[in-house]
């Protein structure tokens, strides 16, 4: 929080957004120890004030994990300073940001590799392999 | 008919990847205002979802609505919607001109019968056929005999939703709203000055993902963002209870980012996602920045008694009417003191 | 027209109209009345002072009647400043008045106001069911008093419930609030709440009357 910028020091901190949602975050860390069950939490859907964000941001603070997602634009999905929480930015190709969310899982679904891109992986890299086949057994037919 | 491929098909063919194709739809679930939970659903419907054929008709319009849907430069979103949607006929934005456009127009109707969305911006001239005319069409004609085929129509900005400014107060050209003409379509009001292009691309998304149109509130609008008001989102909400305000543009309120109310904020009345969508790719909204809300999606918004009138004021008409109220008041009373003196009179001899 | 325009605009303005004209229309009427003859001496020459005495002294119960009359006086009291504080430090009324008075002041944050508020409609149910199971009370009661009771706490109670909402719209609730207020507006200048402007001219009256005749004020 900037104390120069008057309209970003204005909202008092305990009356925004920041402490219901570490709360929640809490609650949902509790779900996911006791009953294994993950929670998103949009950030779209809240009234943020200006620099509010920030302050959620800077509250959870980074961990230990950090990584970068490149389809139909940049992600970072990034655990916090609390594990299993994590801070997930979709942007498009333009670099502006279309989805804003916390997940509060073991692994964020996104990071996983998917078994349609798997199964098509799998079909490309058979295909490199048999051309590939082909080149050495014509090399070695020389 | 042409066989119209579904859009998980197209994506496949772009080579977008699956994760691509997750990040899409949890961008779609945060535009249509759902809860994350959602996305499997929208990715199953997405995935068999066929693109729509859309015929854009703009009236007595300022093009700022256009604007503002193209301004929102959001290719992982808009883009893929537009790509997955056929807009058909769009006068401001296609090549084509005249005869050929207009035969494009036809063209789509005739392919997409009863299947094809109507998206309208601006108002429908009443007054006179030649106020507002395309390709010699007047506004009427043109938007009577393209609904006739059409799935739903879709009414973006407030000209086309409410009648807007070329509807305020005298109204020159007799300017009416498409839901006062067109009484056996399902309508969507997207209003605004502009529409939030997100909340136009919304409503194309969930026909696009669902196959039907959005839950609407009594003004026609999508309750998932015309549910609550600007007042009831705002950040600043808790300086209004405080009792903070700011008292004029460049005061200490001001400055501090306290309540707009006494600056005239339509927030209490106005029902829009600004709070919390916001504007420019989520930058701010006008609160944020200072001003008051206009109340710009609302009906009749030009004529609610000045932008910068505090909301609790009321109209009282001129002052001299009041006067002449409390003329009448002296000669009602001076009548009953003249009365009551004849009855003290009458007393005070009987005595 | 929607209802909030109805009742913004002509409704609020009809009422100003019949509330100006009827307030000065009671006052004149009173104001031009004869004086009744004194058929005695004054005792003493019973002027402003005498007025302005007796405006003061009836704000408190006499002596003898305090313990009897605790209860309603204190319930009234109540009433009337959380009327006052709801009208006149509520800040979207502060600007309401601002409008045509051209001047603000003040106000209170509005949780201090929905308190004052909600001890107003406390205070005036408390004093109905007194009326009603008081039976002196009841027989003097006519419908003026509870119609007045009525069109006082209809506002009071619309205005609360503007930030609970009930699932109303809030143009909707903003509406039927004017409107309760042109309905008090209205009543304001014919029933017994002319008491609005009469209260001190009917104590000063009866100050210079008491003090001509001698009797203790």
């Amino acid at each position: 929080m900037n104390s120069k910028d008057p309209i970003r020091s204005a909202i008092p901190y305990r009356r925004g957004n920041v402490k219901p949602l570490l709360n929640e975050i809490i609650h949902a860390l509790d779900r996911l120890l006791d009953d294994d069950e993950p929670t998103v939490i949009d950030l779209a859907s809240l009234p943020f004030a200006p620099g509010e964000l920030e302050q959620l941001e800077q509250a959870l603070g980074r961990g230990e994990l950090n990584a970068e997602l490149d389809a139909l634009g940049k992600s970072h999905i990034r655990e916090t300073a609390y594990p299993g929480v994590w801070w997930l930015e979709h942007r498009n190709t333009a670099g502006e940001i279309v989805g804003r969310y916390i997940e509060i899982t073991r692994t964020p679904e996104i990071l996983m590799s998917q078994d349609a891109d798997i199964g098509a992986g799998r079909a490309k890299l058979r295909d490199s392999f048999e051309d590939t086949g082909n080149e050495f057994n014509k090399e070695a037919a020389k | 008919m042409k066989t119209i491929p579904t859009l998980g098909e197209i994506l496949q063919a772009q080579g977008v990847s699956r994760r691509g194709f997750m990040k899409y739809c949890a961008a779609t679930a945060s535009l249509l205002a759902l809860p994350p939970a959602m996305v499997p659903r929208i990715a199953n419907a997405l995935e068999q979802a066929r693109r729509p054929s859309v015929i854009w008709l703009s009236f007595q319009e300022c093009t700022g609505c256009t604007e503002s849907l193209t301004r929102s430069s959001s290719p992982t979103l808009e883009g893929l919607i537009f790509d997955s949607i056929s807009l058909d006929y769009h006068h401001t934005l296609q090549a084509a001109s005249g005869d050929a456009a207009e035969a494009a127009r036809h063209a789509a109707m005739q392919e997409n019968m009863g299947q094809y969305l109507v998206l309208v911006d601006g108002s429908i001239p009443m007054g006179n056929p030649g106020f507002s005319t395309i390709a010699g069409i007047s506004n009427y004609d043109m938007l009577m005999e393209t609904v006739d085929g059409a799935a739903a129509v879709v009414a973006i900005g407030s000209c086309a939703a409410f009648g807007g400014i070329p509807g305020a107060n005298p109204n020159p050209t007799g300017a009416v709203s498409v839901q006062d003409l067109v009484k056996d379509k399902p309508i969507v009001n997207v209003p605004g000055c502009p529409p939030i292009p997100m909340v136009i691309t919304a409503v194309l998304a969930q026909f696009l993902t669902f196959g039907q149109l959005p839950e609407l509130d009594i003004h026609g609008r999508p309750t998932a963002f015309f549910g609550q008001t600007i007042h009831d989102r705002c950040y600043r909400r808790p300086f209004y209870e405080q009792g903070r305000f700011a008292e004029t543009f460049d005061d200490e309120g001001a400055r501090k980012g306290w309540c707009l109310f006494k600056l005239g904020c339509k927030g209490p009345i106005t029902y829009n996602a600004c709070a919390t969508v916001k504007w420019n790719a989520g930058t701010s909204f006008p609160i944020e920045s200072g001003h008051p809300c206009l109340g710009c999606s609302e009906p009749g918004f030009w004529d609610k008694g000045g932008f910068y009138a505090p909301l609790s004021t009321g109209k009282f008409g001129s002052g001299e009417k009041l006067a002449g109220a409390a003329v009448a008041g002296v000669a009602l009373g001076a009548a009953a003191a003249v009365a009551g003196r004849r009855r003290q009179a009458k007393y005070t001899k009987e005595g | 027209m929607d209802l909030l325009e109805f009742a913004r605009g002509p409704a609020l303005q009809v009422a100003a109209y019949i509330l100006v004209a009827g307030v000065i229309w009671r006052l004149v009427g009173i104001i031009f009345l004869k004086e009744k003859p004194e058929f005695s001496e004054p005792r003493k020459p019973g002027g402003l002072l005498a007025a302005l005495k007796v405006i003061y002294t009836r704000s408190f119960t006499a002596h003898p009647f305090k313990r009897a009359t605790l209860y309603p006086k204190m319930l009234a009291y109540v009433l009337h400043i959380g009327f006052f504080a709801v009208i006149f430090l509520f800040v979207p009324h502060i600007v309401f008045f601002e409008g045509f008075l051209g001047f603000d002041w003040p106000g209170l944050p509005n949780n201090v106001i929905y308190f004052a508020g909600v001890a107003a409609v406390v205070a005036g149910i408390a004093l109905l069911v007194r009326r009603l199971t008081n039976p002196v009370l009841k027989l003097i009661s006519n419908f003026d008093d509870y119609f007045s009771w009525f069109v006082t706490l209809l506002p009071i109670v619309t205005g609360l419930i503007m930030p609970v909402r009930m699932g109303v719209r809030y143009e909707t609730l903003l509406a039927i609030h004017i409107l309760s207020v042109a309905v008090l507006m209205i009543w304001l200048p014919f029933g017994k709440l002319g008491h609005t402007f009469l209260v001190f001219v009917t104590r000063g009256t009866t100050g210079m009357v008491f003090e001509r005749r001698g009797a203790k004020t």
